[in-house]
């Protein structure tokens, strides 16, 4: 048995992964069929009131897939991560691994890693059915702009894990690390607006999953993807710094 | 060995260690005792590496993947089994001399449930599991906090013949309320309270020494003999017990032995014994937190 398994076995008894893939699935069914019968659908409860909507695009589909999972599949993301990164949140339970693992700060990338590709992969499978679901009921989608997009959403998931994992280590309650990191991560598309900087940050790369779906160039990402990834690098930092100083 | 030299841990205005320097030989057994508060737990996490101390140094003759430590409530993930956390024990140590994993959860009372989750594991079960994934990597330093405290009297009683079995294979620190428990298996003790440490030294010198307290048996007539004693100049105090028993604490021991038996002679009572009363390790625990 190892630290690895362990994380694989938290997700899986745990129920996690069902939980995470499951909203991430379910958005992605949902999200085109949304798109393509939104019209029926408020005609249908609308009452006496018309609406008039335009013809929906294959863009659409995509785009109600990655509002909904931008917002409820964060926060199961974020939920589902701080359940294993904030190590001390039980201490009997850290004891035994800290007192086996040293340094103790060996703990933490399994549980980054594990957390992350489980993440990045309900992302990746949700996406995959919107896509499907799209070209059947909307229409075909670039496919070099939805690998693109792809690519650029699961290094801004990576970082949304590792702002956990840096909460995480310096908090014992995993409901409190869920707010900071669900707060850190919402205010992040606030200081965007500010257009000098916007491009920069890490909340900039949510929008690449549907702006390469149309003119934009992918270009336009990579210095939020190089800060992202830098960032990456110092939360992670930070909370093996945070496990090392902390005292049971 | 382990060393500390003047250990100190403060919480805030709050003095947890107080200058203790703990001298913990290769091999032995050392019980650590005290009341609540004293301590215990704080010392053996600074042992551990868990917590650091405000002062004072830590010296302990082993690598650290050569420790183990027991908290006194161990928990785990509930959805682990327990071969699991035993495996789990073995997979993260670095060393290679592992025992054999049934064969450890045998032993710990736990084959039958190894491969139930912990998280339906009684209190005694998973304190169980804990000597059990202590044990099996086979380290040189063990340190134990209450390891028997929720045990029913056949698991404290196999769990104290393993701590025994452990003597002189590694060394054993063990934190326990239970004095019998200490007095029982401990080569060295150290009575902890308020952070200082009063005594440490070796169970015998602590329990066997020489001491001014004599149990007196006769056939009847205790309380005469307490009157008898009492009058002497070198008896602090003399009691019946009971009409055939009477305790007597003496101020002088030499004094004591080249008068008790004349003062009993005097008396004339039908004597059955006079001996030196054996302290228990709680007596000596009161006397010296008194």
């Amino acid at each position: 048995m190892t630290l690895w398994r362990l994380e694989w076995l938290r997700l899986v008894r745990t129920r996690r992964l069902v939980a995470l893939v499951g909203i991430y699935v379910f958005f992605g069914i949902v999200g085109p069929f949304t798109a393509r019968y939104l019209g029926e659908i408020v005609e249908h409860f609308g009452g006496e009131v018309e609406i008039t909507f335009p013809d929906p695009v294959p863009m659409d589909g995509i785009a109600q897939y990655v509002g909904n999972v931008t917002q409820i599949g964060l926060l199961v993301a974020v939920a589902v991560a701080a359940g294993a990164l904030v190590l001390d949140a039980r201490p009997e339970m850290s004891i035994f691994l800290r007192t086996r693992v040293h340094p103790a700060r060996r703990i933490i990338p399994p549980r980054y890693v594990v957390a992350s590709l489980a993440v990045g992969s309900a992302y990746t499978l949700g996406l995959a059915f919107a896509w499907y679901e799209t070209a059947v009921l909307l229409g075909g989608l670039p496919v070099g702009g939805m690998v693109a997009g792809l690519a650029f959403h699961l290094v801004y998931l990576a970082f949304a894990v590792a702002v956990v994992a840096a909460i995480g280590a310096r908090t014992t309650s995993v409901v409190a690390t869920v707010g900071m990191a669900v707060v850190a991560l919402l205010l992040l598309p606030l200081v965007g607006i500010v257009e000098a900087i916007g491009r920069w940050l890490p909340s900039h790369l949510v929008g690449a999953q549907l702006d390469l779906l149309g003119e934009q160039a992918a270009a336009e990402y990579l210095p939020a993807t190089a800060v992202t990834i830098l960032l990456v690098a110092v939360l992670v930092w930070s909370a093996w710094r945070g496990i090392e100083s902390r005292e049971l | 060995m382990i060393t500390t030299r003047s250990l100190v841990k403060r919480y805030g205005d709050t003095v947890a260690l107080d200058g203790v320097d703990l001298e913990v030989p290769a091999g032995v057994v050392y019980g650590l005792v005290g009341p609540n508060g004293a301590g215990k737990t704080t010392l053996l996490s600074i042992l551990a590496g868990l917590r650091s101390p405000t002062d004072g140094e830590v010296e302990i003759d082993a690598e650290r993947d050569e420790m183990a430590v027991l908290p006194d409530a161990p928990r785990w993930e509930p959805w682990l089994t327990g071969r699991e956390v035993v495996e789990l024990s073995v997979g993260l140590a670095s060393s290679g001399a592992a025992l054999d994993v049934d064969a450890v959860l045998a032993e710990a009372g736990l084959a039958d449930a190894a491969d139930r989750r912990v998280g339906g594991y009684s209190r005694g079960m998973l304190q169980r599991l804990g000597l059990a994934a202590t044990v099996v990597t086979s380290p040189t330093v063990l340190l134990l906090d209450e390891p028997a405290s929720a045990l029913d009297p056949a698991g404290r009683r196999e769990t104290l013949d393993l701590v025994r079995r452990l003597r002189g294979q590694a060394t054993v620190v063990f934190s326990s309320h239970i004095l019998t428990d200490v007095q029982e298996v401990s080569d060295w003790i150290g009575v902890l309270d308020r952070g200082r440490l009063l005594y440490q030294g070796s169970a015998e010198e602590l329990l066997g020494g020489e001491r001014s307290v004599y149990e007196v048996r006769v056939r009847g007539g205790a309380r005469d003999v307490a009157d008898a004693l009492g009058g002497r100049e070198w008896v602090e105090s003399a009691t019946a017990v009971d009409d055939r028993l009477v305790r007597v604490h003496a101020t002088s021991v030499e004094a004591a032995e080249r008068d008790l038996t004349a003062v009993l002679a005097e008396t004339k009572v039908r004597l059955m014994s006079v001996a030196p009363a054996r302290p228990t390790l709680e007596e000596v625990f009161m006397e010296l937190t008194r």
